[in-house]
């Protein structure tokens, strides 16, 4: 049966469209019940027994939830205890229009099939699709499909099956009007209707799911006062209409992480470049919360004000909600600030998209006995408080939980939202690993079945197919060199002479894209995943383990596929010829840095490998050599490695990475491998192939570092990088051998990020580090996006494979560009944080330590200092809350700080005490106190080794 | 225009036949042939109607769009018209055979209907000078078999009619600028009075007498006839001759004595048939084209 749905549309150019689509009506579309006999279906979704304990519903139901159900209670939804549900076309059209992620969840829902959640295409059902009537708003057509279909259920349900007292359904609502329509109708005596909340309060088994029932509009005045804190926020058509006409802006919110009362829009500009408006107080913030897109008001002019360099933190919290509001408002920042400082300043007019996620923090319980309301603080500091109901406060006390926000009406102090779930127990290992996982947005999940079902098939062998457009490398002796405990290898090497004298190199990277075909379910995690995320002791794959450790992984004495690329090269590391190929190699052995080395330097071994290993050491040495000629920088960064208990996994010792001279071979190689591909690929596709740039860092990066500099009498050039790289050579002091490292530290920090981009986007190639005139990922493929685009690229470049659209549309790589640079950052950050997680595991477990360390950064009221021992950066602060505050001369120029007489200076020599301040258990720190010099009520004596018992000011 | 070979003793036969108020089919001289009519035919139009009339085949589709008011009348709406003469309806229409009759026609059409008496064209305005609503008024020959301005004037009122223009709100923000707010719901829209919208009556001279909905074998007796356009209470809006031939003036004013005659007898029946129709609603029975 034909049916057409006619709707009107406004065009873009301002003219009005109608639009008819086809709808064809069904009769095969079945109930999806393992009760029913009628319907002719292969397989059932919806059980018999339907039992979930209610003690409104006492008898088997199927749960049909309508659309704001499900948009608002998906956390419920979720909960394994939910199951069997019907969810409606209708509902699942309307939560696809109105919101993506929380569609995704329920897909994700649906698909699981312990939940038996079915879906039923009512809007094409010969006997369940209605059409609008006239004057029917949309919503309601929508709401009058849903108990249309919710009748047709308990009939069908009724007629198929043989018992009478058995199964019916039960439509879910939580909107009193729709429920009233349905008695009115005379529907009940067909189907039960229950508001949501009665539902979930009924059921008796699971009383922990009512915690998670997210507050719906009627709720809210109940537990807010009726004082109005907040402006109303415009409705959507004036901020449309504002910002078309110039007088709102629209930009990302983003706040501050140390001052609650402050924040900065960010206004997405033309190209790369934005500016900044800043929002001061809680009104101009007006219950915007970080990365919210919001459209703002600018102020006038005689309104602007300059950032503040306080730091304040949200305590007013702390106390009961009734009593909040009086001393809110004393901090805000009547601080004339010098003409100069001032920056734009506005107000936060209306909220365009609300980006809240699932936020991770801890409860603060209420003092009040048995309330039943508390506060949650999350754990980035940019998120507001937000208050949550629970009957659970004490067991959920100590353990780190997740909270959504619900809303944030304007008469509440704080956001309203609810609680998710548990993580477990606080400063433990997992729980923080998991929350350092979901806090930096890092995809951990187990790979779906939809993703693993692309993976080849196991036993996998080389097939004649694959060997078509390959060349047979397998004969050639081919080596990787790792670190210890690599599984991930995708790389390997070879070299040997050949017959004219010249030399031959290759380096192999595993061959990835064969195995992950463009725009199937695997590529698509992958790509969204970008990056594969080592964590101390954990590693989060971006392919699967199939492929990233075995498959793929170029290991000893295994037949491999392998992305080659071969130069010819003489004595002098000069490069004759550069090929490209796809190929099969027989690794001969895995080496570890240290191995290899031994290889390199046991005169009596003669074998191919070692042979192979010498020549390639060889060419790296004069490679590196004219690298650096050339103006690339060596930098460096302490990295630390942890030693780890096998058995709880622990870290029970640390140091830092050493660099051995094999680990600048393979690097060498890998560069040179990456700078052929990037002009290969460019070359061949000048708008749309994948490069990596590192643009110049602007003169004024470099300031601390020639400050630093010329405290020591040191000069550093900074005009190009090749005069920056002479100096930091030339750079040494006497007596005092760590000095250039120290420098390098320093130089390291004054460099930009280095970032992905489509050569069609960009005109500015260059690699700054490296002294490249272009530059790509090629040679990491299974722990990095990017690499693959870049293997497909070069292998349409040279014929091995075909190419899809998506490759060559510069918009479409642009954005993926956009979101590996994104992973790349939250990877880098979130492996940050777990090594600053163990670094604390370590030093609570090793009790107060004193240790030699290097003045880095002098701040206005403190120092920061780098203990090479541990590549650990600490603060010591000179002023706090309950000292008075020592006499502190900060100059800026040197810059130095004298306190009592004693002048601190970059790169002075102190000693230091290390601690673990667990005082905050959401933030603990390492905190440093200074031992030598002894400055009297600065310094703190030196402490035994033994863990001395500080008092931790509990802030709850 | 189609036409067909017609043997002088046939011209005589019917020539002798008119003459006698009876013509070939059995019809008198002032008989129309049978006439179908079915609106909204054409779902992705605003309004549509079918209208055959013997082996004659029209399909109006109109398509209301916003656009910029002419200059002069700030304050009213305008009419589009174009005819397209479909090579299904006759041979001679392939290629660009068709066009200069297309162009004939629709510019009568302006003529009659793009006026101020005939639509309601204030009712089109949206906002004065700025925004009006354009019908583009589509008329596709399917068939001819004589008598195409009728057929197609029945048809475009009947599409008027039928026509459902969405209703539009101006929304004013703070700074006068304006923007066109579009209702939600599709059963919400403006239907145009057609009440003073005219039907052409086409009468050929045969011999010496006239007569209405020629056929092609009538009209190849004919050396001229008269296009009138009549309202529902008979006054004539519009008059052309066609034809090669010469008209007297006395024949002249016989002929539009009848066509206003016969029109105002025509508007009648068809709002009947209009209103009936819409009043069914949804329970209508569709018949389309296969019908």
């Amino acid at each position: 049966m034909l049916k057409s749905k006619t709707f009107v549309k406004k065009t873009r150019s301002g003219g009005v469209m109608k639009i008819v689509r086809e709808h064809y009506l069904r009769d095969d579309i079945w109930c999806g019940s393992e009760a029913c006999t009628e319907c002719k279906q292969e397989s059932t979704v919806l059980q018999t027994d339907a039992c979930m304990e209610s003690s409104l519903c006492s008898y088997p139901h199927y749960l049909i939830p309508d659309t704001n159900v499900v948009l608002h209670q998906i956390d419920v939804l979720e909960d394994a205890v939910i199951r069997n549900v019907i969810i409606l076309q209708t509902v699942l059209q309307e939560v696809r229009h109105r919101s993506a992620p929380v569609y995704k969840r329920l897909k994700d829902i649906i698909h699981e099939k312990e939940k038996h959640f079915y879906t039923f295409t009512n809007e094409h059902h010969r006997e369940t699709f209605i059409e609008r009537e006239p004057g029917e708003s949309a919503n309601d057509r929508n709401d009058r499909a849903i108990r249309v279909a919710a009748k047709w259920y308990s009939q069908h349900l009724k007629t198929s099956e043989s018992d009478t007292d058995g199964l019916k359904v039960v439509l879910l609502t939580n909107d009193q009007g729709n429920k009233q329509k349905a008695e009115e109708s005379g529907l009940l005596y067909l189907f039960t209707c229950i508001l949501v909340e009665e539902y979930i309060k009924s059921l008796t088994a699971n009383p922990e799911l009512v915690d998670r029932l997210a507050l719906s509009n009627d709720d809210k005045n109940e537990i807010t006062s009726s004082k109005v804190l907040f402006p109303e926020h415009l409705p959507l058509s004036r901020i449309q209409a504002g910002i078309k006409s110039g007088s709102f802006v629209q930009g990302t919110f983003r706040a501050s992480r140390d001052n609650y009362l402050e924040a900065t829009v960010f206004i997405q500009g033309e190209g790369e470049d934005g500016t900044e408006i800043l929002i001061q107080g809680l009104q101009n913030l007006n219950r915007a919360v970080h990365q919210d897109v919001v459209a703002v008001q600018l102020l006038p002019r005689n309104q602007w004000v300059a950032p503040s360099s306080v730091v304040l933190q949200d305590e007013g919290a702390a106390k009961d909600d009734n009593v909040e509001e009086e001393e809110e408002e004393k901090p805000v920042l009547l601080i004339s600030a010098a003409e100069a400082a001032r920056k734009a300043t506005g107000k936060v007019v209306g909220i365009i998209k609300r980006n809240w996620r699932p936020f991770c923090g801890m409860l603060n319980v209420s003092q009040i006995k048995e309330s039943t309301r508390h506060l949650f603080t999350p754990a980035d500091r940019r998120i507001p408080r937000i208050r949550i109901e629970t009957r659970q406060a004490s067991t959920l006390a100590g353990q780190r939980i997740m909270v959504s926000i619900d809303g944030w009406p304007k008469d509440s102090r704080y956001p309203n939202g609810h609680f998710v779930r548990s993580l477990g127990g606080a400063g433990e290992k997992d729980t923080e690993q998991e929350v350092l996982l979901l806090e930096h947005d890092v995809p951990h999940q187990a790979f779906s079945q939809a993703v693993l079902n692309f993976l080849p098939k196991m036993p996998w062998a080389i097939t004649p197919e694959d060997m078509v457009r390959r060349e047979d490398l397998r004969h050639l002796t081919v080596c990787s060199v790792d670190p210890p405990g690599c599984t991930d290898i995708d790389d390997a090497l070879h070299c040997r002479e050949l017959e004219n004298g010249n030399l031959e190199v290759g380096v192999h990277i595993a061959d990835v894209s064969h195995f992950i075909r463009p725009g199937n379910a695997l590529d698509k995690e992958a790509a969204n995943r970008g990056t594969t995320v080592y964590l101390c002791g954990k590693r989060i794959d971006m392919v699967p383990e199939l492929l990233s450790s075995n498959l793929c992984s170029l290991r000893s004495n295994v037949e491999r596929l392998a992305f080659s690329c071969i130069w010819e090269m003489n004595h002098e590391a000069e490069i004759l010829k550069t090929r490209f190929t796809k190929s099969v190699i027989n690794s001969k052995a895995s080496l570890t840095y240290a191995e290899a080395q031994m290889r390199i330097d046991d005169t009596n071994k003669n074998d191919d490998i070692t042979k192979s290993l010498r020549g390639l050491n060889k060419l790296a040495k004069i490679l590196k050599r004219q690298r650096i000629e050339k103006g690339a920088l060596t930098l460096s960064s302490l990295e630390v490695r942890f030693h780890m208990d096998s058995e709880t996994h622990d870290p029970i010792d640390l140091q830092t990475k050493e660099l051995m001279e094999t680990n600048s071979m393979v690097e060498e190689f890998m560069l040179l491998a990456n700078i052929s591909v990037a002009q290969k690929i460019y070359d061949e596709f000048q708008e749309c192939a994948l490069l990596r740039k590192h643009p110049a860092p602007p003169p004024s990066n470099y300031d601390i570092l020639l400050k630093a500099a010329k405290s020591k009498d040191v000069a550093i050039y900074t005009d190009t990088a090749k005069a920056l790289a002479d100096s930091l050579d030339v750079a040494k002091v006497d007596g005092f051998p760590y000095f250039n490292t120290l420098l390098r530290i320093l130089a390291t920090r004054c460099m930009m990020q280095a970032v992905y981009f489509c050569s069609g986007m960009d005109n500015d190639f260059h690699h700054y580090g490296l002294a490249s005139p272009i530059y790509t990922h090629f040679t990491s493929p299974i722990r990095r996006y990017a690499d693959i685009i870049v293997h497909r690229l070069l292998a349409v470049a040279i014929g091995a494979d075909s190419t899809y659209p998506d490759l060559m549309d510069k918009h479409k790589q642009s954005a993926l560009c956009n979101n590996l640079n994104y992973r790349h950052k939250m990877a880098q950050y979130a492996q940050r944080a777990s090594v600053a997680f163990h670094t604390q595991l370590f030093f609570k477990s090793r009790g107060i330590l004193n240790e030699e360390g290097f003045v880095l950064f002098v701040r206005k009221n403190a120092i920061i200092v780098l203990i090479p021992k541990f590549g650990l950066e600490g603060t010591v602060f000179f002023d706090s809350k309950d000292k008075v505050a020592p006499s502190i001369v900060f100059d800026e120029e040197g810059p130095t700080l004298t306190i009592q007489q004693h002048t601190f200076r970059i790169f002075d020599k102190v000693k230091v005490t290390i601690s673990l301040d667990a005082s905050n258990i959401q933030h603990q720190k390492i905190r440093m106190a200074l031992t030598d010099p002894v400055i009297p009520g600065v310094s703190v004596p030196v402490p035994d080794a033994e863990p001395q018992a500080k008092k931790p000011k509990l802030d709850r | 225009m189609a036409t067909v070979q017609v043997s002088e003793a046939e011209k005589v036969y019917i020539l002798h036949g008119i003459r006698d108020d009876l013509r070939v089919d059995g019809r008198g001289c002032e008989d129309y042939r049978h006439m179908e009519i079915e609106t909204d035919v054409v779902s992705n139009t605003d309004g549509s109607a079918k209208v055959t009339l013997g082996h004659t085949a029209v399909l109006v589709g109109i398509k209301a769009d916003i656009g910029k008011p002419r200059p002069l009348v700030p304050n009213e709406g305008y009419l589009e018209f174009f005819v397209d003469c479909s090579a299904n309806a006759t041979p001679e229409f392939e290629g660009r055979g068709g066009e200069e009759l297309g162009t004939e026609l629709s510019n009568t059409l302006y003529k009659v209907f793009n006026n101020k008496h005939s639509v309601d064209l204030k009712s089109l305005c949206i906002c004065p000078g700025e925004h009006c609503w354009v019908l583009y008024v589509d008329v596709l020959l399917l068939q001819c078999d004589g008598n195409l301005y009728d057929a197609i004037s029945i048809a475009i009122k009947a599409a008027l009619f039928n026509t459902k223009i969405p209703r539009v709100r101006i929304s004013t923000d703070e700074e006068g600028g304006k923007e066109i707010e579009l209702s939600d719901d599709p059963y919400d829209c403006m239907r145009l009075n057609v009440e003073n919208v005219p039907c052409i009556v086409t009468l050929c001279k045969v011999g010496h007498r006239h007569v209405v909905d020629a056929t092609l074998q009538e009209k190849a007796c004919s050396v001229a006839s008269l296009i009138i356009s009549v309202t529902h209470k008979g006054t004539v809006t519009c008059t052309r001759k066609v034809g090669g031939g010469s008209l007297d003036s006395e024949s002249i004013f016989e002929m539009t004595e009848a066509g206003k005659r016969v029109g105002k007898a025509l508007h009648a029946p068809l709002m009947n048939v209009l209103q009936q129709e819409e009043h069914l609603g949804k329970k209508k029975q569709k018949v389309g084209f296969l019908g």
